[in-house]
Order: structure tokens, then sequence, then C-alpha cells
């Protein structure tokens, strides 16, 4: 199977409703392996009721398929239901390349730095 | 003694495996290297085929031949002119569909108006379309599959 990571942290809100995550990728996520990993992202999101945010820190990420980006696309969705966003920080060229073709990046925001992703979440 | 394939001849390599996603990371690094040294492109051009050849199998995965059975990716590279990816299945799958349907699918969902949110049906519609300059779909005699995906050499400028 196709090695892939995912980590969690919490990170500080400006906001009192408001909770943001930062979410950590490496490796790859393809057919072998993003069911399973996406997991770890709807247990948060199922576990929060209303105003969770994520950064997702794609700094590490090499590859992500087709169902990669549809599951982030239902992260999105779910996420903007209960009144949270997702900011995308650090993808490489061929991710965001993937992103752009599938339209993803005028729906979800792509930044080039961590610091830019804590400005953009906080909007 | 081994000698570098001449430049005016195509020159055809096929991987023939198990109908398991598992491979496909060996497959992918293959399609980048084939990418980068016969078809010397970009690599961001290298990526976005490494990323056709990814959906092309996965369907065929998913769908096209059973767990017991096996699929083909087949590289083309004619010197100079195009890269030719072709992946068939033996109908074995899950999901027995004609190349005349499943060319009706991907036409269905390039249409405008279709919506950015699903999450399923980007990877021959969006990804294996937007970044070939031709995709072919044919019924196999023997049963199942096989699709041709083209990308000529002399249109893959660099994009932003």
């Amino acid at each position: 199977m196709t090695e892939a990571n995912i980590t969690v942290e919490d990170l500080v809100s400006g906001k009192p409703d408001q909770k943001v995550k930062l979410i950590t990728f490496s490796g790859q996520l393809d057919e072998s392996n993003v069911d399973e990993e996406s997991k770890t992202i709807y247990a948060l999101i199922d576990a929060t009721p209303q105003g969770l945010s994520m950064i997702f820190n794609f700094k590490d990420l090499d590859y992500m398929n087709s169902k990669a980006i549809g599951y982030l696309t239902d992260w999105y969705t779910k996420l903007s239901e209960k009144k949270g966003k997702i900011v995308i920080a650090q993808a490489k060229d061929n991710i965001l390349d993937i992103l752009n073709v599938v339209g993803l990046t005028q729906l979800i925001p792509c930044v080039g730095t961590f610091e830019e992703a804590k400005i953009e979440i906080a909007k | 003694m081994n000698t570098e394939p001449t430049q005016t001849q195509p020159v055809r390599i096929t991987l023939t495996m198990p109908t398991n996603a598992y491979f496909m990371s060996g497959v992918r690094d293959f399609t980048l290297s084939i990418a980068r040294n016969f078809g010397n492109l970009s690599n961001q051009w290298a990526y976005r085929l490494q990323s056709v050849v990814d959906e092309l199998c996965n369907n065929a995965i998913e769908f096209g031949s059973n767990r017991n059975d096996e699929i083909s990716v087949t590289f083309i590279y004619t010197p100079e002119k195009s890269i030719d990816i072709i992946v068939e299945d033996h109908g074995t799958g899950k999901m027995r569909t004609t190349a005349a349907e499943l060319q009706r699918i991907v036409r269905e969902k390039r249409a405008p108006g279709h919506s950015i949110t699903e999450i399923r049906g980007r990877g021959l519609a969006t990804i294996a379309s937007e970044w070939t300059d031709e995709l072919r779909f044919e019924d196999r005699p023997g049963g199942g599959l096989r699709i041709t995906a083209r990308k000529y050499i002399n249109n893959t400028t660099v994009t932003t």
C-alpha cells in the first residue's frame, strides 16, 4: 500500500466560536489508501457540531488522485454547512495543478505559507 | 549489448499487473520516468501524465477487471511526436460498460454547469480529458475496454 500520513494539531483561534485544526498530510493519497486515511478527517468533522475550520498543510504531500480530491470536496461541503472553512497551505506545484484543473481552487483558498493560511482562516 | 533506441522508431512498453491499486505507485513512478526521459517533458507535463495514467488505471481496476484478473497499461513514445497511454481491462469487473456508454458519461460530466462539488467522476472527465489531446474509448474484441490517451509532444507548453 502506498504510504500516507495525516497528523492533527489544534491551533489557537482568534474567534471564540471557531475551532481550528492543522491537518498535515505527507506521502501520497491514492486508490490504495485514501478511503482509510479519509476517516481521520471525517471523524473530526463528525465530532464537532459547528464552527470547525481546517488548515490543510500539503507541504509534504507528493500526490493525490481524483478520489482524494472528491473527499476534499466533501469535507469542504460538510465544513461549510457547519460554518467552517478549509484553507490549503504550501501545496507542491503538481498538487496545485491538479486542484486547479478540477476547479477546486475556485472553492478552497490555496496559499503559499502557513502564516498566510492562519490569516485566511481567520477572515 | 543494449543500445539506446533510435530516434525515429516508436518505443512501446507494456506493464501488466493484477487488478489491485496496491501496484499503482510503482506505475506512477514509471510514468514520470518515461515522460521525462523519453518525452523530455517538463516537470509539469510529466506529473500531469502521471495523473492521467493513474486515473485510467484506477478506472480499469475499479470497474473493468475483477480482483482475480489483470489490467495492462502500454506506453508508446513516438519520437518528437507523441506519447500514447493505452489502458486495457478484460470486462470482468463489477460494472460492465461499453465504450459508447463511457464516452457518453464523460461527455455528460464535461458539460457546462456540471457541479464541481460532486465527489466522484473527475478522473476521466476532467483530468484525463484536460491533460491529453486525444482520448479514445474502444470495446476490446475479447471483452472489456481499451482507453487510449494521446499527448502531442509539441503541445506541452508550461502553463500556470
